[in-house]
């Protein structure tokens, strides 16, 4: 089979997967012998695919009260900083404990520790702190992101071999260079390599911030969405969140090709 | 035409004027002292020389060459390195697994001395070394090319030069060639006979392979099993001016090569193992 030939016939199957799916959802609650069994088949609680396709387009053209941007602003613009810094602060700091192993002795068990804290748990902290601002989304997705990048950065750090490492000082690199030179650009490149599921996780987090503190945001829609039982407007908002995320997701994978086009093709 | 005879006593040859790096009496042990993997070992090394040190597997040929680094440091004996001269950089190595940078390519990669010696060089000297290298090396045209755009055998070549780019006075090589097939291997021998030869470098070859012992070096040392002790030396006097593989034709490069091995062969099974045929070689 042809490569061409089979990517047609896969993305055949999918359309037809999603196809089956909303027709399902769309007719299904018409067939009384299964709503009558299983109340929720009911709209009231799962809407349908017409619906849910007019309120999308409502919300984003700005048609009734809610314009669904000012809101996606909110949450992509405080899951991008939050990208930036968590990224930069845990790429610095995993960079540095990978240079030294003294560093390293001292702060990793700490590390390993506050990683296993919840970050759930710690919303409310940063809320009583922050109150419910985009500064608080912003340090929700801090938290989440450091991590990511922490980790990548400090096992990228001392992920080069010991033959590299020599190599260099039979060159008469020092120690700062030797950071400089190897350690940096192996942490950048692991530190990259995460990038996507760090803006992943950010855009997670904040919403899951959003919706347990209020602050605004596409969580504090749903929210909104949920306190006037409209189910539509739920599901309107959960689709546009997951082109937000594949759009991020996206772009992140992009950002990272264009920097580490040695990388990828290393793995391959 | 080749001629091998055994070598003079170490210690005679330490009393030789260009004796450049000493090993006296050293001895190296791993795990504090559980494993012995040098035993009271003393070998010199002449400046302009190119010595192999052959011995079976797990030996400590790789220590005897960390030590003499300066990776590690001898549990008893010394090790005495006269000063470089002015102008030459004392000592690079090239090793048996990969050490380019991923992200830099060819030329960066053969700069890397360059880039940690800021001002070791004028541009201009630094330019075009690293231009007659590329040419040696047969490397034209793929100055901007990254590794994982190379062969297996190119990104040798390019290790390599990035080790000879500096000048060094001695040149350590711990089994460079041992992943690469015979053709790539015979070719990167040339390179380094011409390049060793052209720069007047002292080279030290860790290898197992004895046809690549009696190409590159002037002297072989087999070391005994482990812990390393010398078993036997010789001087190699194969004319290393024709061609890899017009030497490796050569009846006597062939009757040295059985006779190494026969030597190498008494420290891996002291039962007695035959020597290969000399076609082995070819």
């Amino acid at each position: 089979m042809s490569r061409v030939r089979r990517r047609l016939i896969l993305t055949a199957v999918q359309v037809a997967v999603v196809a089956a799916f909303l027709v399902a959802w769309q007719f299904l609650p018409d067939i009384s012998f299964l709503s009558s069994r299983f109340h929720w088949l009911d709209p009231f609680f799962i809407s349908s695919p017409d619906h849910v396709a007019r309120k999308v387009y409502d919300i984003s053209v700005g048609h009734g009260p809610i314009t669904v941007w000012r809101y996606a602003w909110e949450t992509i613009s405080s899951a991008l900083l939050g990208t930036v810094i968590g990224m930069a602060a845990g790429g610095i700091v995993g960079l540095l404990l990978s240079n030294s192993r003294f560093l390293s002795d001292v702060f990793q068990p700490i590390v390993v520790a506050l990683n296993a804290v919840p970050r759930i748990a710690l919303i409310p902290v940063v809320v009583i702190i922050l109150g419910p601002t985009s500064q608080a989304s912003v340090a929700i997705a801090v938290m989440v992101v450091f991590f990511i990048a922490f980790y990548s950065a400090y096992e990228g750090g001392r992920t080069v071999s010991s033959n590299v490492m020599r190599n260099s000082i039979l060159l008469g690199a020092s120690k700062y260079q030797m950071a400089r030179h190897l350690r940096l650009p192996y942490a950048f490149a692991w530190m990259m390599a995460s990038l996507p599921l760090a803006a992943t996780f950010a855009l997670l987090s904040v919403v899951t911030g959003e919706i347990l503190t209020g602050t605004a945001g596409m969580g504090q829609l749903i929210t909104q969405a949920l306190a006037f039982s409209d189910s539509a407007l739920t599901f309107a908002v959960v689709i546009i969140l997951s082109i937000v995320g594949i759009a991020v997701t996206g772009v992140a994978t992009l950002i990272r090709r264009a920097l580490l086009r040695w990388w990828d093709s290393t793995l391959t | 035409m080749a001629q091998a005879s055994p070598a003079p006593n170490p210690s005679a040859a330490g009393a030789h004027q260009g004796v450049i790096h000493q090993l006296r009496n050293v001895s190296f042990s791993y795990d504090d002292g559980g494993v012995l993997a040098v035993d009271n070992l003393s070998l010199n090394f002449v400046g302009g020389e190119s010595v192999a040190i052959v011995g079976p597997s797990g030996c400590g040929k790789s220590t005897l060459l960390a030590l003499l680094a300066g990776f590690a440091n001898p549990t008893a004996g010394e090790i005495v390195h006269t000063p470089a001269p002015a102008g030459r950089h004392p000592m690079t190595m090239v090793f048996q697994n990969e050490t380019l940078l991923p992200w830099l390519n060819v030329v960066d990669n053969i700069k890397l001395f360059f880039r940690y010696n800021k001002g070791a060089e004028s541009k201009s000297t630094i330019e075009a070394r690293v231009r007659d290298l590329i040419a040696l090396a047969g490397l034209g045209g793929f100055e901007r090319f990254y590794p994982h755009q190379l062969s297996g055998g190119m990104r040798k070549r390019v290790a390599f030069l990035t080790s000879v780019a500096p000048l060094p006075r001695t040149l350590l090589l711990d089994e460079p060639f041992s992943s690469l097939d015979e053709p790539t291997r015979v070719g990167l021998h040339e390179d380094v006979l011409k390049i060793v030869r052209q720069y007047n470098m002292t080279m030290v070859l860790v290898t197992h392979d004895i046809a690549e012992a009696v190409t590159l070096a002037d002297r072989v040392v087999i070391l005994t099993k482990r812990p390393a002790q010398i078993a036997d030396e010789r001087v190699i006097s194969v004319s290393k001016e024709e061609p890899v593989l017009e030497m490796r034709r050569d009846p006597v490069f062939l009757e040295v090569y059985a006779d190494l091995w026969d030597s190498l062969a008494r420290q891996i099974e002291p039962a007695g193992v035959r020597a290969p045929s000399p076609e082995v070689a070819k």
